[in-house]
């Protein structure tokens, strides 16, 4: 089978602040890492192969530094990489981003499978995926937490639906986004890491695609903007009750009404 | 020994002396904690717990103990694991967890002063905050640094850093007479006299309290990363270790664990960790201020595993990562615990060269006295915990074969030429291995030392060396 | 279009220039200054730098014409004919932005025999409900219900659309932007309309580290998912109001490649880690018995119970619920403790819960200087009493 998975490089904390002068995320010095959510789906991957033979190709958007996750996912056992990356790409949003992944996978090849995590620790939105199997016009499936069984022309799943777990059978070509703890991921090899160092990965910027069009790309493809962004307001706040025991009940059945939790 | 059993009067005093009832606990007030520490079987009630707020409290309740008397035990968070925060002979029990106030960061002479009471947890917190670094990294967070010095505490980083007693500068001690004298000092070089603060530490309470410590601290490293090293057979595991000791490149830590406590480790957690395929795992180590430095640092390491015949080299370099690992490590002690109805430790220490015959010996041991006996432990530095399991023994069969299996280790680690007690200390429970252990001379001079502190051995009696 | 130009004669000292950008995406190249792909656009450098150095360069976009676009539609998130009562919720915050700008409200309802349940709708206030009965939607499924949502939004034209941030709704929001080619902001915490139209969206990111504010100032319709119970539902009207629209495509657009084979309800999560909701049972808990009315709560609440080390080493609460350090690290919604006196060693385990709420006797108990609401009392009198009336609310 021909795997894909979708990755990214986020920042190593999420633990940012706003410059409260340029209202800019301050994050001098701050190293980069694979999103943590991407490595689930690449041991999804992973375990697929070995399932079903095939190869594992990774793909990400970003900086030329955005190569280290991709020698990363080499390290884990991912068999090819691509590095879709160019400053025209720059400033996109959920629908920019989507559509330029999914112009490079078209690129790159034909997928039974597309595997994603299921959001990003700096994004945190979750919509990537979904959009990307829009773009490419194939059904696709999120908060996979399991895998049931593999088969010659789909796959059986189940999805985590807060309060029931749905069984669903989905015909490849699909996208799957996985949960967190759907397999724990393996730790990169140092073997693997020495025999993959010089590991060819394709680069594609913006010439490579089918649509060349820079409208559709990075900031002028990107229908929301951000307008500002901001500190949130901390819980910093502390009160103490007194009163009869009657009172206090009465008073916290209210607080639990109005925090929505009775 | 003839103490003075404390009455109303005695009580009377303490509460006023200390002006706030609240902290002067007696009778019913005394929780159940206070009769015992976190692991042995130990178990004694004080009369009285008071729980001080300074130097000045403690010196006035020992002046006082002293004239009447009265036996006075020093606790901090009751981590301990050889009952010597327990008050044996009942009488005063000086609580120093209110005493956690952090007095001075001096980033000039990088040392930090603090009350005894502070949470190592909040030490490291509080340091690296700042981009400083308190090395010593013994597993249970919750000690507070008056016990950890009590113990000369060890812990994970010691391979590279060294231990608890390395970083300690100098101590203000309440004498058991009350007097209050400081030992060391800001100074990073003394040639003044005894070395008193070194004796000091890893006193266990039996000679003067701690009331203030002036820590030595060190540039914050940027960056860790951890190698997990599955090996076929914990033989080649543990045989590794000397090689790696030997070469040039000296990881924070060198830890071994086998499968079994591994998996107890994600029942107890309910978490799996990234690899359980293995028999058996080393655990490396190593910081520095970028990721390339530290991955030249390790390379010569890694190859040298592979050539030992490890499985494979897994890269642990994310916090996620790291987490995973480090959790399910920090959590052996509870995860065994939790596998067996009662448990007894041990925490020899031998030298490094001997570490791999010392651990299969205790790995071979339980065919031996037919008892359950778990182990893990700092590999690098030499320090095994092994903890001997009673399930579902009757108290005879446990006893019986406890103290075998107890002695065998013990005798092992002698002949080896190692010690009683790696980091855990003696206190209570495990006096008897070290009088075996130790030339009657060598403890004819510990109990001298004793008297010379503490002439009417008031403070914290029955612990150490004294039978 | 836009995009950003170096001008290299205005430069200056490039490396001062270099240093501007966070995200290091201004490098130096045979000595001229080259923007490279790790640039976000934040325009920093255009504020920053030296004057005209990297210019902000746009050409103006054809304006779309957002008068041809009305109506705030909620979608209806349900399963089988069971309503989520997210949508009452987003029912409540479409009606406050569609008055401002005199708007109608319009809920979508998706599914197989619904044709009764879409009247409850009918009792929140809204103008119309768009129901698509079909056999082939029984349930949620990405194509077909995408393909609905597209045919409604293609004939109703709404200017923005909110999709509870479910399991489902963050499929098919997701899916019907990229068709719409919109825009879509996740999460949203608060919702805000402008004059003109255009929906103002503040949502968390970086794990909640920092927050944003975001519009959608030149595509119709606009899209947001907000999570349950962020927004404020309104009161119930026991009449019915509005209007039921039936709706339909062509089957043959129904088809589609995912087969919902079945439903089953999930097992309650095993792991208090996982719990929205933790009511921690402490020292102040005097016999075994006495931990069923903690459990009780919990199971009201729709949480867990979990316990102090006491608890666990007591032998009275499994190792697997404790709190601490030598324990788990939770970090839930809400947490309540009871008769916990708060060490060090438990709240390092719980201090980053979003709201802590302490029920202790002893005021001068350390938990109180984490907890949120501090209720210094008996919690052998506050948790029953609470349990009661939690149940009587209940049943009225």
């Amino acid at each position: 089978m021909n795997i894909l998975v979708c990755i990214k490089q986020v920042p190593e904390t999420n633990k940012v602040e706003v410059d409260p002068v340029t209202g800019v995320l301050k994050r001098n010095g701050v190293d980069s890492k694979m999103n943590p959510y991407d490595l689930y789906a690449i041991e999804t991957a992973l375990r697929v192969r070995e399932k079903t033979g095939g190869t594992i190709t990774v793909i990400t958007m970003g900086p030329p530094q955005a190569a280290g996750v991709i020698r990363e996912a080499f390290a884990m056992g991912a068999d090819e990489g691509v590095l879709i990356s160019d400053r025209k790409f720059g400033g996109a949003d959920v629908l920019a981003t989507s559509y330029t992944l999914a112009q490079g996978i078209k690129k790159t090849g034909d997928f039974e499978l597309i595997l994603c995590g299921k959001q990003t620790t700096d994004g945190d939105t979750a919509q990537v995926g979904p959009e990307v199997s829009e773009w490419l016009n194939i059904p696709s499936v999120s908060n996979v937490c399991k895998i049931i069984d593999i088969e010659e022309n789909s796959i059986s799943v189940e999805m985590d639906m807060t309060d029931d777990i749905e069984i669903a059978k989905v015909e490849y070509p699909c996208l799957l986004a996985v949960d967190k703890d759907i397999f724990m991921p393996r730790l990169p090899s140092y073997t693997r890491k020495i025999n993959t160092k010089d590991k060819q990965i394709t680069v594609m910027s913006l010439d490579d695609m089918e649509d060349k069009d820079e409208k559709h790309y990075g900031l002028n493809g990107s229908p929301t903007q951000v307008q500002r962004i901001f500190p949130p307001s901390v819980n910093a706040h502390r009160e103490m009750w007194a009163g009869s025991n009657s009172e206090l009940t009465t008073q916290l059945l209210n607080k639990l009404k109005e925090m929505k939790f009775a | 020994m003839d103490y003075k059993k404390l009455d109303n009067e005695d009580l009377k005093y303490i509460i006023d002396l200390v002006k706030d009832a609240d902290r002067v606990l007696y009778g019913e007030n005394i929780n159940e904690e206070y009769s015992h520490d976190e692991l042995s079987d130990t178990t004694s009630y004080p009369d009285v717990v008071v729980k001080v707020t300074s130097t000045e409290e403690v010196s006035e309740i020992m002046k006082y103990a002293y004239e009447n008397n009265i036996p006075v035990t020093p606790r901090g968070s009751g981590t301990g694991l050889v009952g010597a925060s327990v008050a044996i002979e009942h009488g005063i029990m000086i609580d120093t967890s209110l005493m956690n106030h952090f007095l001075e960061l001096d980033e000039e002479n990088l040392t930090l002063t603090v009350e005894p009471g502070v949470l190592l947890m909040e030490i490291s917190a509080y340091v690296e905050e700042r981009d400083l670094f308190y090395p010593p990294d013994p597993g249970e967070k919750s000690a507070t640094i008056g016990g950890n010095i009590s113990t000369n505490a060890g812990g994970m980083r010691a391979v590279k850093y060294g231990v608890t007693r390395d970083y300690v500068r100098g101590l203000e001690v309440v004498l058991p007479d009350g007097r209050i004298v400081e030992f060391g000092g800001k100074v990073v070089k003394n040639s003044t006299g005894y070395a008193m603060k070194d004796l000091m530490v890893g006193s266990e309470g039996t000679l003067g309290i701690i009331t203030k410590a002036i820590l030595k601290l060190i540039p914050l490293p940027k960056k860790a990363i951890s190698l997990l090293i599955p090996f076929p057979t914990l033989e080649q595991a543990i045989g590794t270790v000397p090689l790696i000791v030997k070469s040039k490149s000296i990881p924070t830590a060198i830890e071994f664990m086998q499968r079994e406590v591994i998996i107890d480790a994600e029942q107890y957690l309910g978490k799996k960790f990234p690899d359980n395929s293995s028999d058996a795992y080393l655990l490396l180590k190593f910081d520095g201020n970028s990721t390339e430095e530290i991955e030249r640092a390790y390379d010569s390491v890694a190859k040298i595993c592979q050539e030992q015949g490890a499985i494979d080299i897994l890269i642990s370099d994310t916090t996620e990562r790291e987490e995973s690992i480090w959790k399910a490590r920090g959590a052996f002690l509870e995860a065994i615990k939790g596998s067996t109805t009662y448990m007894d430790e041990v925490d020899v220490v031998v030298p490094r060269s001997s570490v791999n015959e010392m651990v299969e010996y205790i790995h071979n041991l339980y065919k031996e006295v037919n008892i359950r006996i778990k182990s893990f432990g700092h590999a690098g530095d030499g320090n095994l915990h092994a903890y001997v399991l009673k399930d579902d023994l009757s108290e005879e069969e446990w006893e019986e074969k406890m103290t075998l299996a107890m002695d065998k280790i013990y005798n092992k680690a002698r002949e080896l030429e190692g010690q009683v007690s790696g980091e855990h200390g003696i206190g209570y429970a495990k006096k008897s291995y070290l009088m075996k252990s130790l030339d009657p001379a060598h403890v004819e001079l510990m109990l001298g030392i004793k008297k010379a502190f503490d002439p009417k051995n008031i403070l914290n009696p029955h612990k150490v060396c004294q039978l | 279009m836009a995009k950003l130009v170096v001008n290299q004669s205005k430069v200056g000292n490039m490396q001062e220039l270099i240093s501007i950008c966070p995200f290091g995406a201004l490098e130096e190249i045979n000595g001229e200054l080259q923007i490279n792909a790790a640039c976000k656009m934040c325009k920093l450098c255009v504020k920053k730098g030296p004057a005209g150095a990297i210019e902000y360069v746009e050409e103006t976009k054809e304006e779309i014409n957002k008068s041809l676009w009305k109506g705030i539609a909620v979608y209806v998130d349900h399963i089988d004919g069971n309503i989520h009562p997210v949508t009452y919720e987003l029912i409540g915050k479409a009606k406050e932005l569609a008055e401002k700008i005199n708007h109608p409200v319009y809920a979508v309802m998706v599914g197989s025999g619904i044709s009764k349940q879409c009247h409850e709708i009918l009792h929140y206030g809204v103008d119309k409900v768009f129901v698509y009965d079909d056999e082939k939607l029984d349930r949620f499924k990405i194509e077909p219900y995408t393909a609905v949502f597209e045919d409604f939004v293609k004939s109703i034209m709404p200017t923005a659309i909110l999709v509870g941030a479910t399991p489902v709704g963050r499929q098919l929001a997701p899916r019907l932007a990229a068709r719409l080619k919109t825009g879509l902001t996740a999460d949203c915490t608060k919702l805000e309309i402008n004059e003109n139209t255009d929906l103002v969206q503040i949502r968390p990111a970086f794990g909640g580290n920092i927050m944003a504010q975001i519009l959608t100032p030149n595509n119709r319709p606009q899209m947001a998912t907000v999570r349950y119970k962020v927004m404020d539902a309104p009161k119930r009207n026991q009449e019915e109001a509005g209007e039921i629209v039936k709706c339909s495509i062509e089957s043959e657009k129904l088809n589609c490649k995912v087969e919902v084979i079945d439903i089953i309800p999930k097992e309650k999560e095993q792991f208090i880690e996982a719990a929205d909701v933790l009511v921690v049972a402490g020292r102040g808990i005097k016999k075994e018995e006495d931990l069923a009315m903690i459990k009780e709560l919990a199971d009201l609440l729709g949480g867990q119970m979990a316990c102090t080390r006491p608890m666990s080493e007591a032998g009275w609460v499994e190792a697997k619920r404790q709190v601490g350090l030598s324990g788990r690290t939770v970090r839930p919604k809400l947490i309540i403790t009871c008769g916990v006196s708060g060490a060090i060693q438990f709240v390092a385990g719980m201090n980053n819960s979003e709201q802590i709420i302490a029920i202790n006797k002893d005021e001068h108990a350390p938990i109180f200087k984490t907890a949120h609401y501090g209720l210094v009392g008996d919690l052998y009198e506050i948790i029953p009493n609470l349990i009661e009336q939690i149940k009587a609310g209940r049943e009225a």
